[in-house]
């Protein structure tokens, strides 16, 4: 007997579901295989490819969800686990106090394939293996380097996702993503610069317009400067941040509280709650009016620009903050309603076949102001300019934020001048935002990608991308990140 | 309703993982050859604002294998465990392998030997599904509405069959189970939890827990404002764990060999107050002890930490080896305690205490600088103002810069060790502790 498609499992679900009396129901079977190939102190470490199949089964029943999968596609396992999602449902049901109302989404049928030049799977693995270990040899060579490493991640997913309205959607997604990371050593103590490609939906023409070799002798001669620079002395300082560095700025101090599940209080008991709660929206300044935050899943090769996400609404756009007011939330099916919109903004997402899709941060960039980068930087007295990720950490209503960095420059003046280490930054989100008083124009505008984003119970990873130009802050709070400070 | 027992779909049994391994082995044409499998099926219950939002239930199994020629190595995993299937992922782990440079760390899979058997399977969490769960949550969020207390929170269980094997005669396979229960009490603005983990889904102590949530929450209404300095503080146990939690992960043999560890040069020195020890103890019976690790060792009884002097690093194969370490030690169910004589509660500790501040929970603890192990992180879910021995008022939350190797080079006072976890640390034995100073560096609005 051949093996059934994945159509026709989804039928023999959806149908199985229907007869039971449930308003709604959708499946997702996934297929996702991952390359990670790590590189560490000139040697590979390890070269892994994952394949990972399976299935989701979610159903709505008067008014409550149920959720079950499993990786084994069978005709035996399909109907156990349609079942099952049915019978969850029911006791979620029993006990439910408010009814789940899912937003009214037109039915689509269509299919998304991410377009790439270089197919990464197809790539001779020699090739990826002979780029790493010389992007680590060429780390190395700088005396004074004591540690490398370099790697290069790519995956695949097929996905289909059919629902009981009639919706019907077949994916074929890519994402990509390279590093490198030197570590020097100097009197006792050690530093780390990093080049990070974005991680994006691309094919392995991401990694060669990359150029890891430039980019490797680039960071190993910052590592060598950053670990013998002095450290910063703590007071108030303007800020220039570059746009890898916002992205994890906007990610934790913008994304996670415009997710409206975290301001109803759906993630009250771990990722928290929000300060932008929904009597805000429309009135409250959340930043200066050079502030504008754009959600834009319709972006080609971001993270969240799936097309559709897992309840199988169309990608859309939208603002967030505009003009440096807070006026929008990302949103699904199900609570959207709940504020009054009429449809969900489509920020649904799942990590994969064995999770419920909840509200995920979308695809959120600062919009670019008129300035060049220098401008920003000729107006600043005292101040940092600030390169790529460190330390972070925020509070649960996303109010208390504290940031470092990969690497400082002191400005002084008008001009940029030496490295700093140990620059720790710290803020409350609306003073902080409120203080942006320029950001970069359009030419400068880069985007960065993220794939470990945690959130809910049981944990999942959410993707987004985050684009931004430099923006410049103004008396920001910096402390020195080492004992004694 | 379905449970997790030995019905359709049973989990992978070690007579089935034996065959699939030796499926493997026999077609292999690798030097080496390792298969591991994880067959998890675990399920949770998750409830926010009183009501169930999310219930759900998924069984994965994953099938890996590693081959080796001399030192190129591969890895394939695969969730098909279908023959076919399998032999396509044992070809593509060769495949890869012989494309792949010759590792210089690489080592032989370990010597076989015979694993030590632990109760890690109870039948009553092994057999829990999503009636008993439910039961969980409908409980914790019964207390809550009786109160007028908003309750978020999750029951969850979870059974996993966990294997590895390898062509010299290695084998070992356990079956493992946890339950888990978190909570989230509200009482407007102000915020009280508790959390459980344990072997047995009967030891979660669903009531005890949920009523101390309410209680931390109604005691937090209105919360002050206090100047961010440097405060003798009464951490928990959770809030302990959060930090010890770091340290742990901060003894990577390979950066210390390295120079790159904040430990560098320190083993066989005091790194903390020389009362503490931390060992682990895969047998106690309240922690998640295992009977043999992802690569194939065995789990030990080992002292980590001996009276405040560090004795031991977290050692992949090969930097084991090249420092002549013979027994890697694992740290799954670590138990910090103190010499001396300690209170008996929490309660004690704050009747001790002239003025202090209570930290039930910290959140989102970041490294700031892994040279000194500098962490910064906030206090959440019940900050408390403690004077002349009393919670005097709840203050709003700080955030902390700190370094656990400055913080716990004294103890004040202590507690035996209690269960500890929280939403970003494993579970841990550790006791309530009085510090005499910890640095808040800022404070948030709530």
């Amino acid at each position: 007997m051949n093996t059934p498609t994945w159509d026709e499992f989804a039928e023999l679900a959806l149908k199985r579901i229907a007869r039971s009396g449930a308003e709604y129901a959708d499946i997702r079977i996934q297929d996702s295989s991952t390359e990670h190939i790590e590189g560490e102190d000139r040697r590979i470490a390890s070269i892994r490819d994952l394949h990972d199949q399976g299935f989701g089964v979610r159903v709505l029943y008067h008014g409550a969800w149920g959720f079950a999968a499993s990786s084994i596609l069978s005709l035996e396992e399909v109907p156990r686990v349609a079942d099952l999602a049915v019978e969850i449902a029911k006791g979620s049901a029993s006990v439910a106090l408010e009814k789940v109302r899912l937003a009214p989404e037109p039915v689509h049928r269509d299919r998304v394939v991410t377009p790439y030049r270089l197919d990464p799977f197809s790539v001779p693995l020699e090739k990826k293996t002979d780029l790493l270990l010389n992007t680590m040899e060429v780390l190395q060579r700088q005396s004074g380097i004591a540690r490398s490493s370099a790697s290069l991640w790519a995956r695949r997913d097929r996905k289909l996702f059919v629902s009981t309205e009639g919706t019907h959607l077949e994916f074929d997604l890519l994402a990509g993503q390279g590093d490198c990371t030197a570590t020097a050593l100097h009197e006792g103590r050690f530093a780390s610069r990093s080049f990070n490609t974005p991680h994006l939906r691309k094919g392995f023409e991401l990694i060669e317009e990359a150029d890891l070799h430039r980019e490797a002798s680039r960071v190993a001669d910052q590592a060598i400067e950053k670990v013998k620079a002095p450290a910063v002395d703590t007071g108030q300082y303007d800020l220039v941040l570059d746009p890898e560095h916002l992205s994890l700025t906007i990610h934790e101090s913008c994304g996670h509280p415009s997710e409206l599940d975290r301001a109803l209080g759906y993630e009250a008991n771990y990722a928290g709650t929000s300060f932008l709660t929904t009597e805000k929206r429309g009135n409250f300044r959340y930043g200066s009016r050079h502030v504008n935050l754009v959600a834009d899943n319709t972006e080609p090769e971001t993270l969240a620009a799936t097309g559709y996400d897992d309840d199988g609404v169309a990608c859309q756009r939208w603002d967030i903050i505009r003009h440096g007011i807070f006026v929008g939330y990302c949103t699904n099916r199900e609570v959207a309603p709940k504020i009054g919109e009429s449809r969900s903004c489509g920020s649904n997402r799942a990590d994969g076949w064995g999770n419920v899709p909840i509200v995920r941060i979308a695809n959120i960039g600062l919009e670019p102001g008129e300035a060049t980068r220098d401008q920003l930087i000729a107006d600043v007295k005292r101040g940092i300019y600030i390169e790529g990720h460190g330390s972070y950490s925020i509070d649960q209503r996303r109010y208390n934020f504290q940031f470092g960095g990969d690497a400082f420059w002191l400005i002084e003046n008008g001009r940029r001048t030496h490295m700093l280490r140990e620059v720790i930054y710290h803020g409350i989100t609306p003073e902080f935002w409120n203080s942006c008083d320029g950001v970069a124009d359009r030419s400068f505008r880069r985007r960065y990608g993220f794939i470990t984003c945690g959130k809910g119970q049981p944990g999942q990873s959410g993707w987004m991308t985050h684009a931004a130009a430099p923006a410049r802050f103004r008396q920001v709070q910096v402390i020195r990140g080492e004992e004694g400070s | 309703m379905t449970v997790l027992s030995d019905k359709w779909p049973k989990m992978t049994s070690s007579d089935e993982f034996r065959f699939l391994s030796e499926l493997v082995m026999t077609r292999s044409s690798a030097d080496h050859t390792i298969v591991s499998l994880r067959d998890h099926h675990a399920g949770t219950t998750r409830f926010a604002n009183n009501q169930v939002i999310q219930n759900v239930d998924a069984r994965r199994g994953t099938l890996a294998v590693t081959v080796a020629f001399g030192g190129q190595q591969g890895t394939a995993s695969t969730t098909d465990f279908t023959a076919g299937a399998i032999q396509d992922t044992l070809a593509r782990a060769e495949r890869i392998a012989r494309m792949s440079p010759a590792d210089p760390e690489y080592l032989p899979p370990p010597d076989p030997c015979l694993f030590p058997i632990r109760e890690t399977a109870k039948p009553e969490t092994m057999a829990a599904g999503p009636v008993k769960r439910l039961e969980y949550a409908n409980e914790a969020i019964g207390h809550c509405r009786m109160e007028n207390i908003m309750a978020a929170g999750i029951v969850s269980s979870a059974a996993t069959a966990v294997g590895v094997a390898a062509g010299n005669g290695l084998f070992g396979y356990e079956r493992r189970a946890d339950a888990r229960f978190s909570l989230t009490a509200q009482a407007g603005e102000a915020t009280g939890w508790s959390a459980a983990t344990h072997r047995s889904i009967d030891h979660l102590k669903i009531q005890e827990r949920t009523l101390a949530a309410i209680a931390k929450s109604k005691r937090g209404r209105d919360a002050h404002e206090l100047p961010a300095e440097h405060y003798p503080v009464i951490l928990e146990p959770a809030a302990v764990a959060g930090l010890w939690a770091w340290l742990m992960r901060s003894l990577d043999a390979k950066s210390y060999m390295k120079g790159t560890s904040p430990f560098a040069g320190k083993l066989g020195q005091a790194i903390v107050d020389e009362r503490l020890t931390l060992r682990n103890v895969p047998d106690h019976a309240d922690l998640l002890g295992e009977g043999f690790t992802n690569e194939g060792l065995p789990s030990t009884d080992s002292v980590w930490i001996d009276h405040g002097i560090l004795k031991q690093l977290a050692y992949d194969r090969f930097t084991a080896k090249a420092a002549g370490v013979e027994t890697i030690p694992t740290l799954e169910a670590p138990t910090l305690s103190v010499e001396g004589s300690s209170v008996h509660s929490i309660q004690e500790l704050i009747k001790s205490t002239e003025r202090g501040i209570l930290v039930t929970n910290f959140w989102y603890i970041r490294p700031v600088n892994p040279r000194d192990l500098m962490l910064t992180g906030m206090t959440r879910d019940g900050t408390f103002l403690v004077e002349k021995g009393e919670v005097v008022s709840a203050v709003k939350n700080f955030r902390f810069h700190e370094s656990p190797l400055r913080a716990f080079q004294r103890l004040s006072a202590w507690t035996a060790p209690m269960e500890a976890v929280n939403s970003e640390t494993g579970k841990m034995l550790v006791p309530a502790m009085v510090l005499p100073h910890v640095h808040f560096s800022s404070g948030t609005r709530f």
